[in-house]
């Protein structure tokens, strides 16, 4: 591709190529040279070879092809004429840097002044950012992890006391007057039991830590939709996880509200016990048939995910059979959620009634809003393109079904919880396809990073925007623009971007980072990417992007929850954005998924803590 | 048998003419038919006879039997008066009318008359400069008077001496240059002329009137003549007919067909179709659309070109589509019609959407090919399909093969069909 007078000087110390046939006795310009961020590319395709005397682009521009030369040709002495020195001064302290510190991103930059002595600087010393990316568009698609460098706030400011919260990333915010106050807009506590066995019996009651649910409930709860063709309900112990299983259609907690509602007052949950509920058709199909999660639990769970069983949880499994070809239309999977959910009122309620007294831990979440400290957003794509690709929002009880509204019913526009609306369950997620990449109902109710996020002092999380994506482009650009203007009308210094799965929901995570980042909002992306989810499309925004991947082949494994965001996944998450905030660089990607770049991110970020 | 000829209302940029006749009035050749709502040109009957059907398309005229070859004169005081009468609009193919045009005070600029005639095969253009290029030097000062311009420049590519000789030869006047181009598609694109022969690069928004310019094809010029010498509506048009012929694979040029005149007519005038052929493309190899049988001469009616069958295509096609060649429309119907299945489509990057159209930043001069062709083949791509202009489609020579995609090219059929050289690489020049 012809390049651009600023692209050219950009790219002043790289080769010069031309992109097309080019006559002799062309002055060299830059719309002859093809664009140096794709030779890497070329050289794969074996379209390309460097030699070794080939010129760079400062040296050739003005100067004259004395000899014809054919697409992809690279300038070498014996075709050109006028080379020109290219300005010493650049050069020489280009040079120098790479000889000192031998990376190749080293250019030392002038960094923002306020964060420059707490950074990192002999192991990452804000490198040259070198995003090749011209447009919004048409980009280096195959940047599969992401880096962090730059040691932002350094080890003393992250772990700085509360009474000294202005740290680092505070100090952008240079406006002296700035009042630190914090000011709790709600709490939330929640009251946890623990249950040590769960068996069926007459009446559905808890005592001494024994759940008994009604033998009767699966036969009564199928009268709520006719496309429920049959419950089955058992207790997987996790002494034989060895048992196969149908997909599993999601995982969740069983809690419900004892005082105020979603996000503030009481609620009470049990600890020790999930729900899973699995679904196959009547004639044998799975519900998620293509990227389904069928097989033994012991093998197709990752357990301790936020969004899986824990190694110790019982599984109430609720397996439902639906009406044969109904999984891949909405009213499918959603009536088997809605079975389940009517059987676990029946325990909510009796949940409910349970003294405080006998709660084994009670945690409490505060939504606070920190003035004086840089206000972030967490804008979480959720899947919205029907089916089991659905979410439904604000339920009545916490990670319910009954009185919330699938986002693919608001057409997928961006709706803003608060931190405690969304670890009070304000999400019950219909887990749909692959399993390793999505977040299941459990995962919103204990999100590792909405509570990493609300609970560091050093930023004000003003709250978490959650956007489905749809099927369509044009409407994939609708949402996105939605959320540009909330981020907007937020008024926020950061963002963190988050998907689950990968593909087609990738287009619209690349416009809603967009959307934000050409706001002048500083944003970070999180998504499963690795070999299999390569991104397929781009813009020149995403230069900050965690990888959520865990598997070693870079797949979605169809183990559940296997690739979805971890606590230790959000701490670089967040980490990236107080880099990205803080004004410091951040290297760029490599061309191709590569793990060991995430785990050197993530001694980075261990190392400071 | 008494013939038929259809007058579409729409045979021009802008709106369909709206009809002054009704089914069983008498006209003559030159009889004013038709009349502009909106932007538009008046059509005249190119017969005498009897208006025998009027409907939203068309006017059908039934012809008579004996044609006199005597024409109604158009009434008109000044120039653009009599350009506007005779229905005259741009014969270059786009149809602009051409009074609009004219319509302009250039203060002294330059009329470009357009003989470039870059799409390969067609000849009427160079025909008529070899054969009549007073008409056209004549035409040539009647748009300079129109628009107050002070230069004339008549283009030509190089490689066509004979006309150059001629053209030069009916210049009397100093103000009138030759302007000779290099032989490569598209040099006859109104702003790859105004770039090489002014050396002014217009945006894709911009007219040639940006660079003090109006361009005018050579037809359109001699017709322009016609019309304030003669008082000549606009109702004949020059055509070349080529393809697969029983007559051979040489281009046939017809002068003065009366427009309405069913295509069908022209090709069995030229010898008849050869056997099985592939598709009827009305216009040039690059920028022609495929039509039936069943059409007729209309005011921009420059090639009608009669194809080999496609070839069978059954490998993955990605398309490369081009401001300069066939839209991605064309493309998608070639691919069908190869029995081909899309798998990826790209934009030369110097594509820009103007209103309904596209068009290219730098006609002719590439930006460039690989990451395109890279695309294409990754989103699974085993051949490619392109629409390039000569420069990018060499530079898609230069990668495609070295990635093992063999290249088609929209023009393909059409070439092969006469034995033309197929759109590939550049012929080396130096």
């Amino acid at each position: 591709m012809s390049i651009t007078q600023e692209t050219a000087a950009h790219h002043k110390n790289d080769p010069a190529v031309v992109c097309c046939l080019t006559e002799a006795g062309t002055v060299i310009s830059p719309a002859d040279l093809e664009d140096p961020a794709i030779f890497p590319d070329l050289e794969d395709s074996g379209l390309l070879n460097l030699p070794a005397n080939v010129l760079k682009i400062g040296q050739i521009l003005g100067a004259k092809l004395t000899k014809t030369i054919d697409a992809l040709t690279p300038i070498t002495p014996d075709v050109v004429e006028g080379i020109q020195a290219i300005e010493e001064a650049t050069e020489a302290a280009v040079e120098a840097t790479v000889d000192d510190e031998g990376v190749r991103e080293a250019a030392p930059v002038a960094t923002a002044a306020p964060v420059a002595q707490v950074g990192e600087p002999s192991v990452v010393a804000g490198g040259m950012v070198k995003i090749r990316i011209e447009e919004a568009k048409g980009i280096n698609l195959e940047f599969p992890t992401v880096v962090m460098s730059g040691g932002a706030p350094a080890a003393a400011q992250a772990e700085a006391p509360a009474a000294q919260p202005a740290g680092a990333v505070a100090a952008v915010e240079a406006a002296p007057a700035v009042k630190v106050e914090d000011k709790v807009r709600r709490t939330l506590n929640i009251r946890e039991f623990a249950v040590k066995k769960v068996e069926l019996g007459e009446t559905t009651s808890f005592e001494n830590g024994v759940l008994t649910i009604r033998k009767a409930l699966c036969e009564e709860a199928l009268k709520a939709d006719p496309l429920v063709k049959k419950i089955e309900m058992d207790f997987v112990t996790p002494d034989n996880k060895h048992v196969y299983s149908p997909t599993i259609m999601d995982c969740m907690p069983i809690a419900a509200k004892v005082e105020g509602s979603l996000g503030e007052g009481v609620t009470h949950a049990l600890t020790g016990v999930v729900v899973i509920l699995t679904g196959v058709d009547e004639s044998g199909l799975q519900v998620h048939e293509f990227g389904s999660c069928e097989g033994h639990m012991d093998e197709k769970i990752r357990y301790g995910r936020p969004g899986t069983p824990d190694e110790g949880d019982i599984m109430i499994r609720v397996m439902t059979t639906i009406a044969a070809g109904c999984g891949m239309e909405r009213r499918g999977p959603y009536a088997a959620h809605k079975v389940c959910d009517i059987i676990l009122q029946e325990v909510r309620e009796v949940l409910k009634k349970v003294p405080a007294e006998q709660a084994v831990n009670t945690i409490e979440h505060k939504d606070v809003t920190r003035l004086g400290r840089p206000r972030v957003v967490l804008v979480k794509e959720i899947m919205g393109q029907g089916a089991m690709h659905d979410n439904v929002i604000l339920p009545t009880e916490p990670a319910g079904v009954f009185g919330g509204r699938p986002n693919v019913d608001l057409g997928n526009v961006p709706v803003v919880l608060s931190p405690n609306e969304v670890r009070d369950g304000g999400i019950h997620a219909l887990t749909c396809i692959g399993p390793a990449s999505k977040e299941n109902t459990r995962h919103y109710f204990r999100e590792p990073l909405v509570s990493l996020m609300a609970n560091d002092e050093e930023i004000n999380l003003v709250g978490v925007v959650f956007v489905g994506s749809p099927q369509i482009n044009d409407e994939k650009n609708y949402v996105c623009g939605r959320v540009g203007a909330i981020v907007e009308a937020l008024g926020v210094d950061g963002a963190i971007v988050t998907t689950e799965g990968f593909g087609n929901n990738h287009i619209d995570f690349a416009g809603h980072i967009e959307q934000i980042g050409k706001r002048g909002v500083s944003v970070v992306g999180v998504t499963y990417s690795a070999y299999q989810g390569a991104l397929v499309v781009g813009n020149k925004y995403m230069d900050a992007m965690i990888d959520l991947n865990k598997d070693s082949n870079g797949f979605e494994s169809e183990v559940l929850g296997d690739n979805t965001l971890c606590p230790w996944d959000a701490e670089r998450a967040l980490r990236m954005l107080k880099t990205k905030m803080a004004g410091e660089e951040i290297k760029a990607p490599g061309r191709k998924w590569d793990q060991s770049v995430i785990e050197a991110n993530q001694k980075l970020v261990d190392a400071a803590k | 048998m008494k013939k038929l000829y259809r007058f579409l209302l729409q045979q021009h940029i802008g709106a369909p003419d709206s009809p002054v006749v009704k089914t069983g009035d008498r006209v003559e050749r030159g009889t004013l038919i038709a009349v502009p709502t909106k932007l538009g040109a008046n059509i005249h009957s190119s017969v005498s006879g009897s208006v025998v059907e009027v409907n939203e398309r068309e006017i059908v005229v039934e012809a008579d039997e004996n044609q006199d070859g005597s024409t109604v004169a158009i009434q008109a005081d000044s120039i653009i008066d009599a350009v506007k009468e005779a229905g005259i609009v741009g014969m270059g193919g786009a149809g602009f009318p051409t009074h609009v045009k004219l319509n302009t005070d250039l203060q002294g600029g330059v009329v470009i008359a357009n003989g470039v005639e870059c799409e390969p095969l067609l000849k009427h253009n160079i025909k008529e400069m070899e054969e009549n290029p007073a008409l056209i030097i004549r035409g040539l000062k009647y748009a300079m008077q129109a628009t107050k311009a002070a230069r004339g420049i008549v283009a030509i590519k190089a490689k066509n001496t004979k006309a150059i000789a001629a053209v030069r030869a009916a210049i009397n006047d100093a103000s009138i240059t030759i302007a000779e181009l290099p032989d490569i598609y598209p040099m006859g694109e109104e702003r790859a002329i105004v770039r090489e022969v002014l050396g002014k690069l217009l945006a894709c928004d911009q007219l040639p009137s940006a660079a003090g310019a109006v361009i005018s094809n050579v037809e359109t010029l001699s017709r322009i003549c016609e019309a304030v010498e003669s008082k000549k509506p606009f109702v004949t048009k020059n055509v070349t007919v080529a393809g697969k012929l029983k007559s051979g694979r040489e281009s046939v040029v017809f002068m003065d067909v009366p427009l309405g005149t069913p295509i069908k007519d022209l090709i069995e005038a030229a010898g008849g179709i050869d056997g099985a052929y592939g598709e009827i493309i009305m216009g040039g190899p690059f920028t022609g659309k495929s039509v039936s049988l069943d059409s007729v001469v209309t005011k921009t009616t420059g090639g009608i070109l009669v194809t080999l069958p496609l070839p069978n295509e059954k490998r993955k096609m990605g398309l490369l589509v081009c401001a300069c060649g066939a839209n991605e429309e064309r493309l998608r119907e070639l691919a069908q019609k190869m029995g081909a299945p899309v798998v990826g489509v790209e934009r030369c990057k110097q594509v820009v959407d103007v209103k309904n159209a596209i068009k290219c930043e730098n006609p002719g001069n590439c930006p460039g090919q690989a990451e395109k062709i890279m695309k294409l083949k990754k989103s699974g791509a085993e051949v490619v399909l392109v629409s390039n202009c000569s420069d990018c489609t060499n530079t898609v020579m230069g990668v495609a093969p070295k990635m093992k995609l063999p290249v088609y090219h929209h023009t393909d059929h059409v070439m092969r069909t006469v034995g033309h050289r197929l759109v590939r690489r550049l012929k080396p020049t130096k």
